[in-house]
């Protein structure tokens, strides 16, 4: 058991810092929609230096390092509040890598690699959020396509995205897990619709209607009707760079520094409160530390991955709820440093799996308590 | 990094829970408690085995003692182990003889171990002392929270031996790193006890805890203490640093309230009998809340040792 950074972490943890630097006023954490061209050149910034590859094999262009050093870059670039990591690099890629012909990595690798590819996640839909079995997007393969016709919904960034990672229905229509596909779909082909959903923080969801769009069957990813393991996979390989907790160290430190301009820094009431955040802070850092443990010796981690999903996603409500209640209805106006936080942090304990899921996970798997959801 | 134990680090906890699994545990607790007694004989087990020594062993250290003393706890042991494996060593830098209770200055009021210690460590300001007990020098208090507790005159504390200057924080902050670890070693078994209970008591034809109101609360409790844990290792990692020991007691003592009060409420009226094992470590978890000036002082010794003087 060795509780800290290595001296080779903490060199890497340095050069993320400096590069950093250079992106203070990024922002593309929270307003990757508003800041789009410049988030894609931070992608390719980090590409050029291989650390959208961090953890690929060094066949494919990677840097052959281990889950510690995506999950340092990550959790600085929450703390600098630059940029979250591309989806493209993370699931897309490593799903690619590990069940894709010589041909598909051939095909998708470089371009995400330097930052240029750029997907969104089409898994949701409007009967299938947290029950993902119930996914009815339908393909259906006609020689060397397939047609697909559906509605996705909750879906991030897909104005700006090239693809979307689909998950879709191969199989019957009741066959829950057995009978689905991944595609990689092109958003810009025939028979695509994205409309808008304007969310609560300023940026937008989206709505993708499909109807009868081709995607050629070298697109698909993995067998027909086998994704449901590969989707579940995934998911684990993006576990530890999923909910960075120095996003949570930055709200607080905005917070603080806020009480101090506020001049509440000498009430106790908010002392007080700080404190008991501060310990709730660094309990979310050791949250994060066990996901990425589990992720180093290869576990699925699933149960420390709820457990700090939960925590992490709780504590940045408290937070940002605490700064607008010391401050009164003028922390609640328009462009006051915190008030975004507030309205933001809504959506942290429902994308990525509800609050409830994940207590659920942990109950279950974790405590070993019996019952379905 | 890396959070897997290493192979020593498994043995010890392996003996140790061995050791524990023969002479402590929920029945000894019982039994104990009932007479008001402290277990010598456990204690004179584990310094015979050498866990006494673990804190300052040429090949082990606090993060080792911080697994006994967590597992101690665990098993229900009515011995003072997080004073001596933990705070002992990290405030006077020896062994100190034991049973060692721990005090501040106010050892008139009840303190845990104290009829039985045979060292008492002072933390008094910015010295902690020692003090050589004689038996009957601590009166002893009745208390139905798990631990036999003492109170003695002050006018004790007058043969107090200087640990000299700055061994008062020290201690303090090992305090509270022990108090952390009981803690963990406690909640983690009262946790265990209702989530097995709850796995077989049936109502309306089903498991309790197949309940998803029941679950979800259960989670709760297994993630608090897992944080609770996780901090009080990197805690004794560090060396008690004081933000880091005051952080790991204060969230230790925050979900000691949660576990007693779900565990209670969840495990119904069984869990309010003598008959069902939970009180043995429920109870403990509030007298644990109370010590070092109570959960209060601990979330001020973090933003004390976070922000001295303004926010």
């Amino acid at each position: 058991m060795r509780i800290g950074l290595d001296p080779e972490e903490q060199s890497f943890r340095a050069d993320v810092r400096a590069f950093l630097e250079g992106y203070r006023n990024l922002n593309g954490f929270f307003h990757q929609d508003e800041r789009w061209p410049e988030v894609k050149g931070f992608y390719r910034a980090l590409g050029e230096r291989g650390w959208l590859s961090l953890t690929w094999p060094e066949r494919w262009g990677g840097l052959g390092l281990g889950p510690v050093h995506e999950f340092i870059l990550w959790d600085e670039a929450a703390y600098a509040r630059a940029a979250r990591p591309p989806l493209s690099a993370g699931i897309v890629a490593k799903t690619i890598l590990r069940h894709g012909t010589d041909a598909q990595k051939q095909r998708w690798l470089p371009g995400i690699r330097s930052g240029e590819l750029h997907f969104s996640l089409g898994y949701s839909e409007p009967q299938a959020g947290s029950d993902l079995a119930a996914v009815r997007t339908r393909a259906e393969r006609s020689d060397d396509d397939y047609r697909v016709t559906g509605e996705k919904c909750w879906t991030s960034y897909a104005q700006d995205s090239d693809y979307l990672w689909l998950l879709c229905r191969t199989g019957a229509p009741d066959s829950r897990s057995a009978g689905l596909s991944l595609m990689i779909l092109d958003l810009r082909a025939d028979g695509v619709t994205v409309s808008p959903l304007p969310t609560l923080d300023d940026a937008q969801l989206n709505e993708i209607h499909l109807d009868g769009t081709r995607v050629p069957a070298e697109q698909r990813i993995g067998a027909e009707n086998e994704a449901w393991k590969i989707v579940a996979e995934a998911l684990a390989d993006e576990r530890h760079v999923q909910f960075p907790p120095r996003r949570l160290r930055r709200d607080l430190e905005d917070v603080i520094e806020w009480t101090r301009a506020a001049g509440l820094d000498r009430d106790a009431t908010v002392r007080r409160g700080l404190a008991d955040l501060a310990v709730e802070v660094l309990e979310v850092e050791t949250h994060a530390m066990r996901v990425l443990a589990a992720v180093q010796q290869g576990r699925a981690g699933a149960v420390e991955a709820a457990a700090n999903k939960v925590a992490g996603t709780v504590l940045c409500q408290k937070i940002a709820r605490a700064a607008v209640e010391w401050g009164g209805p003028a922390a609640i106006v328009r462009g006051e440093p915190l008030e975004f936080l507030w309205r933001q942090s809504l959506w942290e304990t429902i994308g990525g799996g509800t609050s409830e899921i994940m207590r659920g996970v942990v109950a279950r798997q974790g405590l070993g308590l019996g019952g379905r959801r | 990094m890396d959070f897997e134990p290493s192979p020593d680090q498994s043995a010890i906890l392996e003996a140790v829970e061995t050791l524990l699994a023969q002479r402590a545990g929920p029945e000894r607790a019982i039994e104990l408690a009932a007479k008001g007694e402290y277990d010598f004989e456990l204690e004179e087990a584990l310094s015979e085995a050498g866990f006494v020594d673990v804190a300052l062993g040429e090949e082990t250290g606090f993060l080792e003692a911080a697994l006994v003393v967590e597992a101690v706890a665990r098993a229900g042991g009515v011995v003072a182990a997080g004073a001596r494996l933990l705070v002992a060593p990290g405030a006077a830098e020896r062994p100190l003889p034991g049973p060692v209770a721990l005090a501040t200055d106010r050892i008139d009021r009840p303190v845990r171990y104290g009829a039985h210690a045979r060292t008492l460590l002072v933390a008094d300001g910015d010295e902690a002392g020692v003090v050589r007990l004689e038996p009957g020098e601590f009166e002893p208090v009745p208390s139905g929270y798990g631990y036999p507790f003492g109170r003695g005159a002050r006018s004790l504390l007058d043969r107090a031996d200087s640990l000299g200057p700055g061994s008062g924080p020290r201690m303090r902050g090992w305090w509270r790193v022990a108090l952390a670890a009981e803690a963990v070693g406690t909640m983690a078994a009262a946790l265990r006890v209702t989530v097995d209970y709850l796995k077989q008591r049936r109502q309306f034809g089903r498991a309790i805890g197949s309940f998803q109101a029941v679950q979800h609360r259960l989670a709760e409790c297994a993630v608090s203490v897992e944080g609770a844990r996780w901090l009080m290792l990197e805690a004794a990692w560090q060396g008690a640093r004081p933000e880091a020991a005051a952080v790991a007691a204060a969230h230790a003592t925050t979900a000691a309230a949660r576990v007693f009060r779900e565990t209670h409420q969840l495990s119904g009226a069984i869990g309010y009998t003598r008959e069902h094992d939970l009180h043995v470590w429920s109870m403990r978890l509030q007298a644990l809340r109370l010590e070092l000036g109570g959960a209060a002082a601990q979330r001020r010794a973090v933003a004390e040792s976070r922000w001295a003087g303004g926010a």
